[in-house]
């Protein structure tokens, strides 16, 4: 695992090393009663509330107090999250993490600006107190009245047979222990294995002064895998990791299988690489978890805001042919259980698909409220926020490229001498040229049309729009990544999904140090 | 406020050892966060809340976890106390964790270390905030090579609040904390539908210790400035100035082996090095918890430990790792403290002018892009951005180049250090000068 960089836009994976966790009610079906989910004294039969202990005169004058000094919109964000996680180390599962989030984020628009301020306890006077705080965006005073609050119902993409507020930590820790051992069986070099496995169930309820009411239980299931192997004095470290918007089920013997192997796998190939080589070279981007160069080369570039306030290389360019007709480049919330899939966006739009790239011409950004209403569109349902704490903003779900006509073995075939890039750990965007970076932690060398010797650890630095005229040849074997990916921007980061079939782009500069 | 978070961190120390955790160590804290955020002429976001969490280590029959809630009202509170009691009883007893010996509690800095600016937090009201956002705006735009601007946002920022630390045999340690933020973001139009981006900010613990809005609105657009029209240079190997602040960047992967958590767990290719020379012997870092006036600067660190200073490079020795008292006991080392406050470094005597006049032919670093290094091996490579340089003069700017290595022999290459220490990072760091580096572009 590999620590992200610092500032700008920049993608890693494998969990954030912050937090993550949650506690299990230990007691099987005891988590409906648990404390930890009650508050105050909740209206009977009303789903919508009894999670909170609010109800809809408080969220009703919430509302109003937002907008008591001329605000046009106001917006409450109420969430629960519980984070669990279970650790092994040194063959020992011998540290557990919990993580209770609880509060509420009240936001108001004025025109394009925004008000924001959020409380962590949910009696009316801290939530009047936050909504007071958030209306001062505006200070015209006058003040319109929220529509009636009234359910809008949702879709359920990701349903979870048993909430994980039921699994006990017994349940979770035989899989860290599986996953060790498979790993370790796997090859004698391996000297030590790490492996965490987490869950996270996040419950938001939005209700705004339009007077829509919206809710969405959010699961996420994590395992991750890590190992370090040694071969003489060599030491080298490699992990794998697979995430969804799953409960328990997501665990089967498989899946622990193939993580803990692929993690053990890719360990001890990297004894076999050769050092990278340096200088501009052609590449072709294995198909699946290649598709972080999507998410840096234009998905970034496509969120609105940064459109909006002109900061992107992408501001002026919609409708314009910015690659071959066999490029469409979609995000995509609508996906199964992707980690970026969702219900719902943290504005209360519907979760949906939106083409990027249509057969080569740029079609839509990514939008939100503010955004949407600017551009006088639809919006995307892409308004999203790593928790309470934080307005929502322009973000990614799960982005990737559909799949095109050739067969990906022609495409290895076509390069004289090349790199063929498979894992990544991390990249980053700098918005306004579109220069983007990813760093490769396993590849290999193509030489004549073959994939020869594995390289390892090298940053590749490209620029989005250039690169992207460059894909001329597209796979026909789309794929999607199934581990955690995580993006941040503007200091919050959210889960997210990208893939891509084998595409091959033209010279990239490759940061290693061999001729 | 202190005195009232520590009477609750006690109070949350009682009930989890009375539901059976043997030693408990707490973390409490509370803020309040605000600021105004300011775009092309007009206010574009107010933010402001107050937080309050809890952080719980518990160590229960010789096992060990690490918790923590937003939720403090009495009920939640028990039964969160109930539920990670339990949970951590489940667990495989690890015999390295415990709390510190209460010995290294004692001995705490007792200088003042202007952590709190009671009366730079009362001067910022939410209309100064504005002010300041908007003068700092003024600023960026009233630069030299201003009319290229595309768009410009500021803000302004401050936060207030305490933070306690107690545990069940004897710690208890409180701080009362402010810090200051002005940030300045603007672009630029460059060739065709390239923009360029450049920011600037400045974090102090006392107001009237930040940057002006002049020299924080100048450096952003010049940032954003300096890279209209860069291209990449040829790959090749090359001298190489890496401009102080941005220094961190590259540091960070020669440091992060130092931890004990890498060391440990044989991820690091800094194991048993301790006393071997890895750098040129012109490299001296410490680590100085008590620098007056940063924001990292502690006098205990999160395990209730006194802070002292220690010399992590002397003459480019390695002295000391980031030892907690649980890797320490694994590795059958010493703690030190795992937390990395400030770094300051022994500088140079000439200044950036003179160092790239020493470089010559070469390329100035001002930026970084990506990248990432391996801890396991010290390979590194990272994007970066600049300037090429002859004659000791900056010619034309660069972009899209990597920068790559391997700690073991990069820090070798380091020849010299500048005068020109930047003081509002942890990083007090002036500028390096390094011979022969390899770099990838055309």
């Amino acid at each position: 695992m590999r620590e992200g960089m610092d500032r700008r836009r920049f993608l890693r994976w494998m969990g954030t090393g912050a937090a993550v966790v949650s506690v299990p009610a230990l007691t099987s079906g005891c988590a409906a009663r648990s404390a930890l989910l009650h508050h105050g004294p909740a209206p009977a039969s009303d789903t919508y509330f009894s999670r909170f202990g609010v109800d809809a005169p408080i969220l009703r004058r919430t509302l109003e107090k937002a907008l008591g000094r001329g605000g046009d919109f106001s917006e409450v964000f109420l969430q629960h999250q519980i984070i669990h996680m279970v650790m092994l180390k040194d063959g020992q599962v011998d540290q557990a993490y919990t993580r209770v989030s609880l509060g509420a984020g009240i936001r108001v628009l004025k025109g394009d600006a925004t008000g924001y301020a959020y409380c962590e306890e949910l009696g009316e006077e801290a939530l009047l107190a936050a909504a007071d705080t958030a209306s001062a965006v505006a200070d015209s005073g006058g003040s319109a009245r929220p529509t009636a609050l009234a359910a809008v119902p949702t879709p359920n993409r990701y349903p979870v047979a048993v909430p994980w507020s039921e699994v006990g930590i017994d349940r979770k820790m035989p899989i860290v222990q599986r996953a060790e051992q498979v790993a370790r069986a796997h090859d004698k070099r391996i000297i030590k294995v790490t492996a965490r496995m987490s869950d996270a169930t996040s419950r938001i309820l939005i209700a705004n002064s339009e007077g829509r009411l919206l809710e969405d239980d959010q699961p996420m299931a994590l395992l991750v895998v890590s190992c370090v192997a040694r071969d003489g004095d060599r030491t080298e470290t490699a992990g794998e990791s697979r995430s969804a918007r799953a409960g328990m089920d997501f665990f089967s013997p498989q899946l622990i299988a193939e993580v803990s192997q692929h993690a053990a796998d890719k360990t001890v190939a990297l004894f076999e690489a050769i050092p990278s080589p340096v200088g501009e070279l052609p590449v072709v981007l294995a198909a699946g978890r290649s598709g972080i160069l999507l998410h840096e080369a234009i998905g970034h570039g496509m969120e609105a805001d940064f459109n909006r306030k002109g900061e992107s290389v992408y501001a002026d360019m919609i409708g314009r042919q910015v690659a071959s007709k066999d490029v469409t480049i979609v995000d995509d919330g609508t996906n199964g259980r992707q980690r970026g899939s969702i219900n719902i966006d943290d504005e209360g739009i519907e979760g949906q698909r939106t083409v990027l790239v249509e057969k080569g011409i740029l079609r839509s950004y990514l939008h939100d409220r503010i955004s949407s209403r600017y551009y006088g569109v639809a919006p995307t349902g892409s308004g999203r926020r790593q928790d309470f704490r934080f307005p929502p903003i322009p973000r990614m779900r799960n982005t990737y490229m559909v799949s095109g006509p050739m067969d990906p073995d022609e495409i290895i075939a076509s390069v004289d001498r090349g790199i063929y890039a498979e894992t990544f750990s991390n990249g980053q965007v700098d918005i306004g040229p579109g220069d983007f970076t990813f760093f490769v932690t396993h590849g290999r060398m193509i030489e004549k049309g073959k994939l020869t010797q594995p390289i390892k650890d090298v940053n590749l630095i490209g620029n989005g729009p250039k690169v992207l005229e460059t894909i001329d040849m597209v796979g026909n074997d789309h794929a999607m990544f199934s581990g955690a990916g995580s993006c941040g921007k503007d200091g919050q980061y959210i889960p997210v999904g990208f893939g891509l079939p084998t595409v091959r782009a033209g010279a990239i500069s490759i940061g290693g140090r061999t001729a | 406020m202190s005195q009232e978070l520590l009477r609750r961190a006690h109070e949350i120390i009682g009930s989890a050892r009375k539901r059976g955790a043997q030693d408990v160590r707490a973390y409490i804290q509370r803020y309040r966060d605000s600021r105004a955020e300011w775009r092309d002429g007009q206010l574009d976001r107010v933010r402001e809340s107050t937080t309050m969490s809890l952080d719980l280590e518990l160590y229960v029959d010789g096992r060990y976890s690490t918790n923590s809630t937003s939720d403090l009202r009495p009920d939640a509170l028990g039964q969160f106390l109930d539920e990670t009691v339990a949970m951590t009883r489940l667990l495989a007893p690890d015999p390295h964790r415990r709390l510190p010996d209460p010995s290294r509690y004692q001995g705490r800095f007792e200088g003042d270390l202007q952590a709190h600016d009671p009366r730079g937090v009362a001067s910022l009201t939410g209309s100064e905030r504005r002010r300041c956002a908007r003068v700092l705006e003024e600023a960026v735009r009233s630069g030299t090579g201003a009319e290229r601007i595309v768009t410009v946002s500021t803000s302004s920022a401050d936060a207030e609040g305490s933070w306690v630390l107690a545990t069940s045999n004897g710690m208890e340690g409180s701080t009362r904390f402010s810090n200051f933020v002005l940030s300045a973001e603007v672009t630029v139009q460059d060739e065709g539908d390239r923009r360029q981006r450049g920011a600037s900010f400045c974090v102090t613990t006392q107001r009237d210790q930040l940057e002006s809005f002049d020299a924080i609105g100048r450096d952003a657009l010049q940032r954003a400035l300096q890279g209209v029209g860069a291209r990449p240079e040829p790959t090749g190997r090359y001298a190489c100035i890496i401009e102080n602040r941005y220094v961190r960047r590259v540091l960070g992967g020669l440091l992060r082996p130092l931890s004990g958590r890498l060391l440990q767990q044989e991820r690091s290719f800094l194991k048993d090095k301790i006393g071997e020379q890895i750098t040129n012997p012109i490299l001296s870092i410490t680590d100085d918890p008590h620098v007056v006036g940063s924001y990292a600067s502690r006098t205990f660190d999160d395990e209730g430990m006194a802070t002292h200073p220690r010399p992590i490079f002397e003459r480019g020795q390695l002295r000391n790792y980031y030892l907690s008292t649980y890797y320490a006991s694994k590795l059958g080392l010493e703690p030190t403290t795992a937390g990395r406050t400030n770094l300051v470094f022994k500088p140079g005597t000439r200044d950036l002018t003179e160092l790239l006049r020493a470089m010559g032919t070469g390329l100035l670093v001002t930026d970084f892009s990506g990248g990432n290094s391996n801890a396991a091996t010290g390979d590194f490579s990272v994007g970066i951005r600049g300037h090429w340089v002859e004659n000791g003069r900056i010619v034309r700017p660069v972009t899209e180049m990597n920068m790559a290595g391997n700690h073991l022999e990069f820090w070798n290459n380091l020849v010299e250090l500048g005068s020109d220490v930047y003081s509002y990072s942890t990083y007090r760091s002036p500028s390096f000068r390094f011979v022969d580096v390899q770099f990838s572009g055309t």
